[in-house]
């Protein structure tokens, strides 16, 4: 059964269903307000948005940054796309080092 | 204005369309890592490799094509979906989205007693996170890997889906729901 009540002027559902938007700057400043007095009135949200944040933050703070390819992998991929180019009739010149 | 970095890349594209291959290479310097994280998203290694030759035989073939309409990261992105995407259709059907969002949320730990983020503190934050992202289904996979990983604007991957911003804004909400729920095992708790 989900719980729903209604806090601040906005439902449990309706803070689930927005929490995105909210986290994302994209709620409107009425919406805002009304989410954030639920929040403040509501422990099951709260604590629910705060974890939901949290991670968002995470995955943004440590995943940023994709990780090289390994070299041997790296080389392997570029051998076969040169060697693929090299029947291209695409940009003249010498194919790719 | 575009940021440097793009502009940078819109400088290469325009080399290589005018046949210096050594722009090729900068370009490849520059998003093979991005590609290969995006295809390993959507697809198994091997596969993710063919995706990747598809993705930059593409990007050389049709340099001179590129309009600006993104920046030239998300233009090779895009591309890069696209040859994820054919090839994933092949295999698996389409992807689909049964749960209510009460539900997922549910699932994603939304009024239970434990918190989702409680275990990213304690430690292997980023093994945790890979492991949670590595669960999840394709399609959201590819969402967060674009919006959180690679920071495309929603507009951007809304035209790369050829979907709404609405759509994309609210798939990306389901996503991070299950990504929750990932990181929580899986399971569905609920604490009312």
């Amino acid at each position: 059964m989900v719980h729903d009540r209604e806090v601040g002027g906005i439902r449990c559902t309706e803070v689930l269903a927005h929490l995105s938007d909210y986290l994302d700057g994209e709620a409107s400043p009425e919406l805002r307000e009304r989410i954030e007095a639920h929040l403040r009135g509501c422990d099951w949200c709260e604590r629910f948005g705060g974890a939901f944040a949290s991670v968002i933050r995470s995955l943004r703070a440590e995943l940023t940054e994709p990780q090289p390819l390994p070299g041997e992998q790296r080389e392997r991929l570029r051998r076969t796309l040169r060697r693929r180019l090299q029947s291209e009739p695409g940009p003249a010149g010498d194919p790719p080092a | 204005m575009p940021p440097a970095t793009d502009l940078e890349d819109q400088q290469l594209l325009k080399a290589l369309a005018a046949g210096d291959r050594s722009a090729f290479e900068r370009l490849l310097d520059r998003h093979e890592a991005a590609v290969m994280r995006l295809l390993r998203a959507l697809l198994p290694e091997e596969a993710a490799e063919d995706g990747f030759q598809e993705t930059f035989l593409s990007v050389f073939r049709n340099a001179g094509g590129f309009q600006g309409r993104s920046s030239v990261r998300t233009w090779i992105l895009s591309i890069a979906r696209n040859a994820a995407w054919r090839h994933y259709r092949r295999r698996s059907g389409e992807p689909r989205d049964l749960l209510s969002l009460e539900e997922l949320g549910l699932a994603a730990g939304w009024g239970g007693a434990d918190d989702p983020a409680a275990a990213l503190e304690r430690q292997e934050r980023r093994r945790l996170l890979e492991k949670a992202l590595e669960a999840l289904p394709p399609p959201d996979r590819e969402l967060i890997v674009l919006r959180e990983l690679e920071q495309v604007p929603v507009r951007e991957i809304a035209a790369m889906l050829d979907i709404g911003v609405g759509a994309t804004k609210s798939r990306l909400h389901r996503a991070r729901l299950r990504l929750l729920q990932s990181l929580r095992g899986g399971g569905a708790g609920h604490g009312a």
